[in-house]
């Protein structure tokens, strides 16, 4: 996957990472960068709505999760992101989810909703469907 | 605290670049002022001050990041050769909110051996509502210490008629989205010379922003407005970059200008 990821056809889409795990947004910033897009990373609320505000994304990858194991920052900013009316797909991940979660996330725009943890790969899967340009 | 707003509040993580606002002369260019565009940190989304501005502001810094940045600003400016005038943006919510700005600003300047009548605060306005009496308080303390005074990004956002009027600024910066193919496009052009009107009628300065194309100068130059800043002339570089170049002592006039300045 990886080969197909560096040696496919050149992708010039943007992506925005949200995640408060430093590990998990380093690696999936680095497979995506690597894939051809161009991410943007953020590991706060606040951090990610300025970004949102200032960039338009095709694809939003974010964790529900941001500050303690049962918040859910990242439903605040699929609100943010439909509020401005952007078009970005979602992709909501989440360790944690409930089913009442999970039917929330999607009624407020996210496209899916994936429990973590999922391999990179599987991931990928779910922007190229979303939003194509992997390959 | 959030790792990232601790790690702008470090020392040195926050950088300020200058860009030069020149002059137009009929063959050639003077230095008009420096203005100080302030960087997040290397290699995060804080590098785009849009993003920090907009982040600090959510996280309710938006003053200390301010402060932050003209004290650096002020340090980096007193390193440069001459005399130059040194444009700091500065919140509206700034001038507001934070308790002495004008004696903790001029106390900076100050340190750095930079007089009042060499400063410019750019007033730029994202809808926060500020406090009106401590606002004109503030802008009065700073105009009667020679501090000038302007508006940043006119025509966009906050930066509107109204604030002309309750401010009553000596310079009025013109956003780059009404310079930027001003040449192809009568509205642009109509609104510029408004602008260009009001500008001689109230005796203030206009300084065009983000100019980058001759055929959009040659149109600002037509209307009087004959400040300008954008990459056309000099992209912002750090202060030794600007130390180092000839910008400052003898500005170039790219060859492409000569002959179409009145």
């Amino acid at each position: 996957m990886a080969a197909r990821l560096l040696y496919g056809s050149p992708v010039t889409k943007r992506l925005l990472i949200v995640d408060n795990e430093e590990t998990i947004l380093f690696a999936l910033q680095r497979y995506f960068t690597r894939a051809g897009f161009i991410v943007d990373c953020a590991s706060e609320l606040e951090e990610a709505e300025a970004l949102a505000i200032h960039t338009d994304y095709d694809l939003v990858i974010v964790d529900l999760a941001l500050t303690t194991t049962g918040s859910t920052e990242g439903l605040e900013i699929i609100r943010h992101l439909r509020n401005r009316r952007s078009s970005a797909r979602v992709i909501m991940l989440s360790a944690y989810g409930t089913t009442a979660v999970q039917h929330e996330a999607i009624r407020r725009g996210a496209d899916i909703f994936l429990h973590k943890p999922r391999p990179l790969a599987e991931i990928a899967s779910v922007v190229e469907q979303l939003i194509g340009g992997l390959a | 605290m959030s790792a990232m707003l601790q790690r702008l509040r470090q020392p040195g993580e926050i950088r300020v670049e200058f860009q030069p606002i020149f002059r137009v002369r009929r063959d050639h260019l003077e230095v008009y002022a420096l203005e100080a565009l302030a960087r997040g940190p290397r290699g995060t989304s804080m590098e785009r001050p849009a993003v920090m501005f907009e982040y600090a502001r959510r996280k309710g810094a938006e003053a200390a990041i301010d402060l932050i940045c003209m004290s650096e600003a002020l340090r980096a400016a007193s390193t440069l050769p001459g005399q130059p005038l040194i444009s700091l943006n500065v919140h509206g919510s700034t001038l507001t909110g934070v308790r002495n700005f004008t004696q903790r600003f001029l106390t900076s300047a100050e340190t750095y051996g930079i007089a009042p009548g060499r400063l410019m605060i750019e007033i730029i306005e994202h809808h926060v509502p500020w406090i009106a009496a401590k606002f004109h308080e503030t802008l009065e303390e700073l105009r009667e210490a020679g501090v000038h005074i302007a508006i940043d990004d006119l025509g966009i956002g906050g930066s509107n008629f109204q604030m002309v009027v309750d401010c009553h600024p000596d310079h009025l910066k013109i956003d780059r989205h009404l310079i930027h193919g001003c040449s192809e496009d009568r509205w642009r052009r109509a609104v510029l010379q408004s602008i260009a009107t009001l500008a001689r009628s109230c005796d203030v300065t206009t300084i065009a922003e983000g100019i980058e194309d001759v055929a959009d100068l040659e149109v600002l130059l037509e209307n009087g407005i004959d400040t300008m800043q954008g990459w056309l002339y000099a992209r912002s570089m750090p202060a030794l970059e600007l130390a180092k170049s000839s910008l400052l002592l003898s500005p170039p006039m790219p060859q492409r200008m000569k002959g179409s300045c009145s």
